[in-house]
C-alpha cells in the first residue's frame, strides 16, 4: 500500500470507524456502508485539503473521486502530479 | 458553580468537553482528546480569520454573479425560527439585499413561539415564507421508529439524534427540490460553525453526491414508511433533468462573527423572542428534549456534544457554556410531552 492510501486509511479508521478497521477494503463505499455521511464528505475534504495541501474543487466532489480509498488514491495522485 | 448541578461524566476532555463515552475517543496523558489535539497540530499551518475573509470575498463574487439571474428568488433558507437562520435571513437582506424564499417544515412539533418568530422576522425582513407540512400520519411513525431504533449510521449518531436525523434529511431534501423546480441557484443554511467545517461553508451541490447520500438515507427506513415518506425526497428524474441547475449551498455563520449574545441582541431589536424567555418549557422543536434523551440513553452521550465541542474548541462558546448545554438534565415536561403526543 503506497503512502498516499495509508494515510487516509488511517484518517477513515480514526475518525469514522472508530478503531474497527475489519471491513475496510481498498473498494469498500463510504457511501453506501454508512462510514460517511454527507457531513462526513465534508470532514474528508477537509482533512484532504490540509493533508496534502491541495484545494478540491467543487467539480471534483463527486463519488468517482471520493467514494473508496482506491478513488482517494486515484484521484490524488491526479492532483499531486498536477 | 452553577455547573455543580450537572452530570458530569468522570471521563471529559479537559479541554472541549467530548466525554469518554464517545465514539472512538482518546485522552493523551494531559486529559486532551484527540480531537483537541489534531486541532492544535493543525491551527499551526491554517489561519482561520484569514480562511474567514476570503471565504466572504467568495460570497460576494457568487452574489455577484448570481443575483438576479433567477426568475423569482436568489436563495432559498431553510428556516426554523431558530437564532441561526433568523439571524442568515437578517444577515443576507440586509447585506446582500437577496430576494429570499424562507422554507419552513412543520414536522407538528414546531413551538407557538416559533411560528411567532417566523412571522415577526420575515414580516419585518419582508421575505416569503412557505411553509410545508406532512400529515401526521407520515410523521407519526417516523418519530415513532427513530424514537425506539437507531436506524443510522454509526458516523450520522455520532452528531446527531435518530429523531434529528430524520427530520433534517427530510428539511435538507425540500429545501434542494424546491431550489431545482424554481431555479433557484442558492441555498442557505444556518449551521453553527459547530456544525460543519469551514471548508465548505460554500459548496456547488453536486447531483451525483447528492443522489448517493440521498439513496443511502431512504434505504434506512423500512419499507412501508419509505412509501410515506418518498415524496419528501428529490425523484431521482430530477438528477438527471436539473442536471445543470444545481445550486450552491452556503453555511454563512461558518465565516462570519458568530456570539450567540451578539446575535439575540440584533434578532430582539427586530422583535425575535427568545423561546427560553417566554416560557422555560419552550424550544423551537417540541420533539428536540425527548430526541436527545432517547439518545442519551442508547449512546451514553448528548448528540449535539459534538457541534459543542467544536465550539468550545473554536472558542466561540465558554467551557462553563458548553457544560450547561450538554450536561443539564433534558426538560422532563417537554420530553413527556413529545412522547405523549406520539402515542395520539
Ligand atoms: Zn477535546
Amino acid at each position: 500500500m503506497n503512502e498516499i492510501k495509508k494515510t487516509i486509511r488511517k484518517f477513515i479508521i480514526e475518525n469514522f470507524l472508530f478503531g474497527e478497521e475489519d471491513n475496510l477494503k481498498g473498494d469498500t463505499s463510504f457511501l453506501e456502508e454508512g462510514i460517511i455521511d454527507s457531513t462526513g464528505v465534508l470532514e474528508l475534504i477537509e482533512f484532504l485539503e490540509e493533508q496534502f495541501d491541495i484545494t478540491v474543487k467543487d467539480d471534483e466532489i463527486i463519488p468517482e473521486n471520493l467514494d473508496s480509498l482506491n478513488n482517494l488514491e486515484k484521484f490524488l495522485t491526479r492532483v499531486e502530479a498536477k | 458553580m452553577i455547573t455543580d448541578q450537572l452530570n458530569i461524566p468522570k471521563q471529559i476532555c479537559k479541554r472541549c468537553i467530548l466525554p469518554g463515552t464517545f465514539p472512538g475517543i482518546k485522552f493523551n496523558e494531559n486529559g486532551l482528546c484527540n480531537h483537541c489535539q489534531k486541532q492544535i497540530d493543525s491551527s499551526q499551518t491554517s489561519n482561520t480569520s484569514t480562511k474567514k475573509r476570503n471565504f466572504r470575498y467568495r460570497l460576494d463574487a457568487l452574489v455577484h454573479d448570481l443575483k438576479g439571474t433567477a426568475p423569482v428568488y436568489d436563495i432559498i433558507v431553510a428556516y426554523s425560527g431558530g437564532k441561526d437562520s433568523s439571524y442568515i435571513l437578517k444577515l443576507l437582506k440586509e447585506q446582500y439585499n437577496l430576494r429570499i424564499l424562507a422554507m419552513t417544515l412543520d414536522n407538528h412539533f414546531v413551538s407557538p413561539a416559533a411560528i411567532e418568530n417566523i412571522k415577526v422576522i420575515t414580516d419585518k425582513l419582508a421575505i416569503d415564507t412557505l411553509i410545508i407540512r406532512p400529515p401526521w400520519a407520515a410523521i407519526k411513525p417516523m418519530f415513532n421508529l427513530t424514537a425506539q431504533k437507531d436506524i443510522f449510521s454509526k458516523t450520522t449518531l455520532m452528531r446527531a439524534s435518530s429523531i434529528c436525523t430524520a427530520c433534517i434529511g427530510i428539511v435538507k431534501s425540500i429545501v434542494l427540490k424546491t431550489a431545482l423546480e424554481m431555479s433557484i441557484p442558492l441555498v442557505g443554511y444556518g449551521w453553527s460553525p459547530g456544525q460543519a467545517p469551514i471548508q465548505s461553508a460554500i459548496l456547488k451541490t453536486n447531483p451525483q453526491l447528492i443522489q448517493t447520500n440521498q439513496k443511502v438515507l431512504i434505504n434506512s427506513f423500512p419499507l412501508e414508511l419509505k412509501e410515506k415518506l418518498n415524496q419528501y425526497f428529490i425523484p431521482d428524474s430530477y438528477f438527471k433533468t436539473f442536471k445543470e441547475k444545481f445550486p450552491h449551498n452556503i453555511h454563512p455563520l461558518a465565516f462570519f462573527d458568530y456570539d450567540e449574545d451578539h446575535i439575540k441582541k440584533e434578532l430582539k431589536k427586530m422583535g425575535w423572542k427568545s423561546p427560553e424567555d417566554t416560557d422555560s418549557n419552550s424550544s423551537n422543536c417540541r420533539i428536540n428534549a425527548y430526541a436527545n434523551q432517547c439518545h442519551i440513553l442508547r449512546h451514553g452521550f448528548h448528540p449535539y456534544v459534538w457541534e459543542i465541542a467544536n465550539m468550545v474548541r473554536q472558542n466561540i462558546m465558554t467551557r462553563e457554556q458548553g457544560l450547561i448545554k450538554i450536561y443539564s438534565d433534558q426538560n422532563k415536561e417537554m420530553v413527556s410531552y413529545a412522547k405523549e403526543k406520539l402515542q395520539q
